[in-house]
């Protein structure tokens, strides 16, 4: 079972300001794990290193069991970060910050890897801005307008070459390049409703974008055209994630489904239904699964899924029904810490609750897989000169 | 003990520290059985009930390994070492690198070895 770490609470309580709002609508950990933001509501970003201070840790949590959960309000540490963003934040992402032997693999492929030496905060607001801050000062460096509407969510290129990809109420999504100032480089319409996520896939080739209208995009990054349409969710589309291969792809709908997807031949592989754990319960609240975020572990193997029936769930890839659960009230967001270990979670009052997830040793036919799927689509795999079996294990098509 | 060879602790017998894994053009390898045993093939063959004749004597023999790829022999040891290093640790675990360029092959043996 997830056993909650820590929660973090905003430090002074505001009066009510009809202009700000107290949710956490989003969390993140910088890609190389030595930051979490927090959008704490109020307007208010907090940037603070990671791993945490011993004291908001409880001593010896592994010894303490969710209900006496140790709280800790106040006084951060000197390092942290206020960024004031004047406006209500959606959307929170951190570029990546390549080291060394990476960006050498990364300029074989795409050789505009630029010398940039600073960790950047993308922020997504309420009037359709997008301010970029530097991690380091807390420095606002940026100021994107373009967007007419709530920037809902964001997502940087994994490969390091700075290029944004912002998803908005106004229907479109927008390209960015931060080499250049911040330029628009391209508007990508096609969505009729307001655009809840995007996400990059880890290989950079595709953009994965959800929406009220139930369908969900999949875009080529490297000529900004829709690839195809997947349709199966039967409400708006909030949530989606790409396996760390890119050879997977989950969505989250207020269905209450979870769809996971072949991103290469758009099938659909599994749903994972959030029904009641209690079925004494009145089956007239499935409507109360809503789902709110998914993601996926660092390694590639669990799930993560936050809920409106106030329960975190993890999924292990192959099985149909979640493997453990924790209580959350009033989830929105959730995020694994990039080398593993723990989940972080947002909730609508401004929180965020770090809880430990579970540590896996991957096997070597998997870790094999993942080094495969990182360079080969689908039908590279399908037209491999091997057997049946393994054809299907590498597509992930073994349930 | 004569001298003249360096003996290990032995491949015979229940008590054994190391097996030998024989692959298909007749290179030995002398693993701890520790390691070895991470491998779910290999514990069946040194433990499963009569079939394999690898149980008299702890050697495993592998005919579909040839030892030309030694890249691929490498990851598999090394592999071994990782599982058993990070089984049950509560470090943090870094992540084991595949190199592209054996995944294929080293995914067949894996399957093989079922690890």
């Amino acid at each position: 079972e997830p056993l909650l770490l820590a929660e973090l609470k905003p430090g002074r309580p505001h009066q009510f300001d009809w202009k700000s709002s107290c949710e956490t609508w989003s969390v993140a950990f910088s890609p190389d794990g030595s930051w979490f933001a927090w959008s704490q509501g109020h307007c208010i970003v907090k940037l603070i290193p990671w791993p945490l201070e011993e004291q908001f840790i409880p001593k010896g949590f592994e010894a303490k069991s969710r209900s006496s959960k140790n709280e800790t309000k106040g006084r951060g540490s000197p390092k942290e970060k206020t960024l004031d963003c004047g406006q209500i934040v959606w959307g929170l992402a951190f570029s990546p910050w390549p080291s060394p032997p990476s960006r050498k693999l990364w300029a074989r492929h795409h050789p505009q890897v630029p010398d940039v030496s600073c960790l950047v905060l993308a922020t997504g607001l309420n009037d359709g801005q997008i301010k970029i801050w530097e991690v380091q000062t807390g420095l606002l460096l940026l100021n994107l307008s373009g967007h007419q509407d709530v920037v809902r969510d964001l997502s940087f290129t994994p490969s390091g070459s700075l290029i944004l990809v912002s998803a908005s109420r106004d229907k479109t999504l927008r390209i960015w390049d931060l080499n250049k100032h911040g330029k628009q480089i391209q508007v990508l319409s096609g969505h009729l409703q307001w655009v809840y996520c995007c996400s990059i896939s880890p290989d950079c080739s595709m953009l994965c974008s959800a929406a009220g209208e139930k369908s969900v995009f999949l875009w080529s990054m490297r000529s900004y055209t829709l690839i195809r349409k997947l349709e199966g969710h039967q409400s708006s589309v909030v949530s989606c994630d790409f396996s760390p291969d890119s050879a997977l792809l989950v969505t989250a709908s207020y269905d209450t489904n979870v769809i996971m997807w072949d991103p290469y031949t758009g099938e659909r592989l599994r749903s994972l239904h959030h029904t009641q754990v209690d079925p004494a319960m009145d089956d007239s609240d499935v409507h109360i699964s809503s789902l709110r975020s998914v993601c996926f572990s660092p390694e590639g193997l669990y799930l993560a899924t936050v809920a409106d029936d106030r329960l975190l769930r993890i999924w292990a890839l192959e099985l149909k029904t979640p493997i453990a659960f924790a209580p959350m009230t009033n989830g929105l967001c959730c995020t694994f810490f990039p080398h593993g270990g723990v989940i972080a979670t947002g909730t609508r009052d401004g929180h965020v609750q770090f809880w430990t997830a579970p540590r896996v040793l991957s096997s070597l036919k998997h870790l094999c897989r993942k080094a495969l799927r990182s360079f080969l689509t689908t039908y590279q795999v399908l037209a491999l000169p091997i057997p049946k079996k393994m054809k299907e294990f590498l597509t992930y098509r073994t349930f | 003990m004569d001298g003249e060879k360096k003996t290990y602790g032995g491949c015979e017998g229940p008590d054994a520290l190391y097996v030998k894994l024989i692959l298909s053009d007749g290179h030995e390898f002398i693993v701890k059985k520790e390691r070895a045993l991470t491998s779910g093939t290999i514990k069946a063959m040194l433990s499963g009930p009569g079939q394999f004749a690898e149980k008299e004597a702890d050697e495993v023999h592998f005919r579909e390994i040839p030892s030309h790829v030694p890249s691929k022999v490498y990851a598999l040891c090394m592999c071994f070492m990782y599982k058993v290093r990070y089984t049950n640790s509560s470090t943090e675990i870094p992540e084991f690198p595949v190199v592209p360029e054996i995944a294929l092959e080293l995914l067949m043996a894996a399957n093989f070895l079922d690890c």
